[in-house]
C-alpha cells in the first residue's frame, strides 16, 4: 500500500453533488469487487441526514469523523470552495486528502496545501484524477477496468493519458502496483518527489513510469531523487511559449519549462524517455530486463 | 492574464508603492493638459500586450516641448504588428540606483518565492549568468500575511532599508490581487524617494472572476469562443487540426503529429464528461479555420461517452475529414454510429495521426 488499501475507509466531500454522487457508486462497484471497504461517508453542507448509493451523509467532517473510522477523502467540491474543504479535512485529521477539482485559485492551493502540512495531512492534486491501486483500492476517477496488478508504478500529471498509458502497459501485459494522478495545477501537494519516495518504500514496486509534461522542474528533480528505475514521458514538445495547455500548470514561462530542455536533463541524468505513449511498454521490459 | 504596465501601476499605487506621475492618455491631443504635472522630462510607453516593447520602438524619451510630437509619432507606429492605441505619459525620474524586485510561486517549495537583485534594469536570467551574486532568494509561508522582518533584511543586503517596506506592500498586492507574478523592474531610488520605474503583474486565470476581471485579454478571438463551450483550445500554425479529451492526451496527440512530421493547426481538449452538442461546437469552431485540412478526434471515454462524441462529430456536418480514434465508454455505440456515416475509424492513437498526416502531405 502506499497511500491505502482495501482496509482505507473513504469520505467523499461533495457527496451530493452531480460528480460525488457518480463516482461514490464507482469507487463503491469497486471496492465490492476487491472486497475493500470504499467510500463510507460523505459529507454537504445543509445535507446532513441523506444517503448517497447508501452512504450516509453528514454536514461538516468532524460529524462524520465520530460516527465513522476515516482515513482518506476525496474531494469534488467546486474550485470556489474546494480549498476549504482541505482545510477541513486536514483540521478534522484525514492522513490522506485528495483532491479532485479543477480551476481552483493557486492562492487557495497554496494556503491550504501549507495548512495541511502543518497538520500532518497528506494532498494529492488538486486537478487530480486521484489514485488507484488494482486490487485493493481506488480513491478518484481513473476508470479501472484498463487496470491490472503488478508491479509498475505509475506517476502522472495527466488524467487521460494516464489511462492511454496504462492501458497500452495492461495490453502488454505489465501490470501496475499503484498509479497516482499527482495533478495539472502549478502547485500540487504531493510531486514525482513524494510518490517516488512511497514507491521505494513499496516491495510491491519494482520500476514506475513517470509522466509529465511542459511547466515547472518537477519531474527531473522526482527522477533525480530516486534509485529505482523509470521511464519517463513528456507531453508538450510542440506547445508554444506563454500558453497554457489545458492544465493551469501546463505552461512554457521565462524560457523555462519546455519539453525539449526537460527531456535533455532527464536524458542527462540516464532516465530513458520515451518519445510517444507506445513505446513507453517496451521501453519498461527493458528496464526489467537489464536490472 | 497578464495587467497592462499601468493597470500594474494603479495595483502597486492602491498598495503604497511609490510610482512615477503618469497619465494614460488615448491620443496626443490628451497630453497637452498634463505637461505641468509631468515636468521638463517625459517618457511616452506604448501599453501593447506584447514582451520587448523597448527594443521594438514603444518607449519614447522627450521634453515637455516636444512630447506631444513624440506622442503622435508614437501613436502612428505599429509595434511588434500591433497598433499603438494608450500611451502611458510619465515623469522621467532622475535615477541614482536601479534594482529588480519579482514575486513568483514556486512549485518546488509550493510558496510565493521572493527575488531581489542588486542590479535592475536588465532581466533577471542575465543577471544569473553574469552576477549571481547580485541575487537574493526567500521563500514565504502562505499563512503569513507578512514577510518576517529578519527575511526583509536578508533580501535588502546592503540596500536601503526602506525597500524592505515595499517588498513587503509588493507581497501583500501579489496575495490580495491573486498574482502568478508581480514584478517591478527596474525599482530605482532617486533624491525624491523609491519608485517602481516599470511594473508587470500577471493575475490568476482562475482567478479573474473574484478579481472582478470579465474579459480574459490574453485569449484570442477563438480561444475566448472555446472557454465559453466549456473547452480549452489553444491557436497553432498548422493543418491538422487536433481533438482531445484531457490536456496530457491532447499535447500526446500533438506531439504525436509532430513524431510523424506533421503540423498540427491547434490544441482543444473537449474536458470530461463533454456531451453531443459540445463536441460540436468543437469541431465547428476548428473547422472554421481556413488552414485545416483534416482533423483528427482522439478520444479515451472515461466519464466522456464515446456515442455523444460520435453524435457531435455527426451533427457538426463540416466539409474537411474527420479521423476518429475512439476507446473506452460506449465505444462500440460510437463506432456504430460513425461508421454508418462513412467516418474513417483506426484503433490507436498512432495510427490516427499517421493517416492525418499523410492526407495533409
Amino acid at each position: 500500500m502506499i497511500y491505502g488499501d482495501k482496509k482505507t475507509g473513504i469520505l467523499v466531500q461533495g457527496a451530493t453533488g452531480k460528480q460525488g454522487e457518480f463516482h461514490i457508486g464507482l469507487m463503491n462497484t469497486y471496492a465490492r469487487e476487491v472486497g475493500g471497504r470504499g467510500v463510507i461517508a460523505g459529507v454537504t453542507p445543509g445535507k446532513g441526514g441523506q444517503e448517497v448509493h447508501g452512504v450516509p451523509v453528514y454536514n461538516t467532517v468532524k460529524e462524520a469523523m465520530r460516527e465513522h473510522d476515516v482515513t482518506a477523502s476525496v474531494i469534488f467540491v467546486p474550485a470556489g470552495a474546494a480549498a476549504d474543504s482541505i482545510i477541513e479535512e486536514a483540521n478534522a485529521g484525514i492522513e490522506t486528502i485528495v483532491a479532485i477539482t479543477e480551476h481552483i485559485p493557486v492562492h487557495d492551493t497554496m494556503k491550504a496545501i501549507a495548512y495541511a502540512q502543518v497538520h500532518g495531512s497528506v494532498v494529492i492534486g488538486p486537478n487530480c484524477p486521484g489514485l488507484l491501486t488494482p486490487g485493493e483500492v481506488k480513491m478518484g476517477i481513473m476508470p479501472s477496468g484498463l487496470f491490472s496488478r503488478g508491479s509498475v508504478g505509475v506517476i502522472s500529471r495527466s488524467g487521460t493519458l494516464t489511462y492511454e498509458v496504462v492501458d497500452e502497459l495492461t495490453r502488454a501485459g505489465i501490470g501496475q502496483s499503484t498509479v497516482v494522478g499527482i495533478g495539472g495545477d502549478p502547485v500540487i501537494g504531493q510531486t514525482f518527489m513524494d510518490v517516488l519516495e512511497r514507491f521505494e518504500k513499496d516491495p510491491q514496486t519494482k520500476a514506475v513510469v513517470l509522466i509529465g509534461e511542459v511547466g515547472g522542474n518537477l519531474e527531473e528533480e522526482g527522477a533525480k531523487s530516486t534509485d529505482l528505475p523509470i521511464v519517463a514521458y513528456i507531453a508538450g514538445k510542440s506547445a508554444p511559449p506563454d500558453k497554457r495547455m489545458g492544465h493551469a500548470g501546463a505552461i512554457v514561462e521565462g524560457g523555462e519549462g519546455d519539453a525539449r530542455s526537460k527531456i535533455a536533463r532527464l536524458k542527462k541524468n540516464g532516465v530513458p524517455v520515451a518519445s510517444r505513449p507506445s513505446e513507453i511498454p517496451e521501453m519498461v521490459r527493458a528496464l526489467f530486463r537489464t536490472c | 492574464m497578464k495587467l497592462r504596465e499601468y493597470e500594474a501601476k494603479k495595483v502597486l499605487k492602491e498598495f503604497g508603492i511609490p510610482v512615477p506621475a503618469g497619465f494614460l492618455i488615448k491620443s496626443a491631443d490628451e497630453l497637452a493638459p498634463h505637461l505641468n504635472d509631468l515636468g521638463e522630462n517625459i517618457v511616452l510607453k506604448a501599453q501593447v500586450d506584447v514582451g520587448g516593447r523597448g527594443k521594438a520602438g514603444g518607449i519614447l524619451m522627450a521634453h515637455r516641448g516636444t512630447a506631444i510630437q513624440a506622442a503622435k509619432d508614437l501613436f502612428a507606429k505599429k509595434i511588434k504588428d500591433l497598433p499603438v492605441r494608450e500611451i502611458l505619459a510619465e515623469q522621467r525620474l532622475e535615477i541614482q540606483h536601479e534594482y529588480y524586485l519579482s514575486i513568483t510561486i514556486d512549485r518546488s517549495t509550493k510558496q510565493p518565492l521572493i527575488l531581489f537583485a542588486d542590479n535592475g534594469g536588465v532581466e533577471i536570467e542575465t543577471t544569473a549568468q553574469d552576477r549571481p551574486d547580485a541575487i537574493r532568494k526567500a521563500v514565504v509561508m502562505p499563512l503569513m500575511r507578512d514577510i518576517p522582518p529578519f527575511m526583509l533584511r536578508e533580501l535588502l543586503g546592503s540596500a536601503p532599508m526602506e525597500i524592505g517596506q515595499i517588498i513587503n506592500k509588493l507581497y501583500r498586492a501579489f496575495c490580495d490581487k491573486d498574482a502568478m507574478l508581480a514584478e517591478i523592474n527596474p525599482l530605482v531610488t532617486t533624491s525624491q524617494g523609491v519608485f517602481a520605474a516599470d511594473a508587470k503583474f500577471i493575475v490568476d486565470d482562475n482567478a479573474l472572476a473574484r478579481q472582478g476581471i470579465r474579459v480574459n485579454r490574453d485569449l484570442t478571438d477563438r480561444e475566448r469562443e472555446a472557454e465559453k463551450h466549456g473547452f480549452s483550445y489553444v491557436e497553432l500554425s498548422g493543418s491538422i487540426g487536433v481533438i482531445g479529451n484531457g490536456a496530457g492526451l491532447t499535447m500526446a496527440t500533438l506531439d504525436l503529429i509532430e513524431f510523424y512530421g506533421g503540423k498540427a493547426a491547434n490544441f482543444l481538449d473537449v474536458g470530461g464528461g463533454a456531451e453531443s452538442e459540445r463536441v460540436m461546437h468543437a469541431v465547428r469552431l476548428i473547422a472554421s479555420v481556413p488552414s485545416v485540412k483534416v482533423i483528427v478526434v482522439n478520444l479515451l471515454g472515461g466519464i466522456t461517452k464515446c456515442d455523444e462524441v460520435a453524435k457531435g462529430i455527426i451533427s457538426a456536418g463540416i466539409s474537411q475529414k474527420v479521423i476518429v480514434r475512439l476507446a473506452g465508454t460506449n465505444e462500440a455505440e460510437g463506432r456504430k454510429l460513425l461508421s454508418e456515416k462513412g467516418y474513417e475509424m483506426l484503433s490507436t492513437m498512432d495510427l490516427v495521426v499517421k493517416k492525418a498526416v499523410e492526407v495533409t502531405a
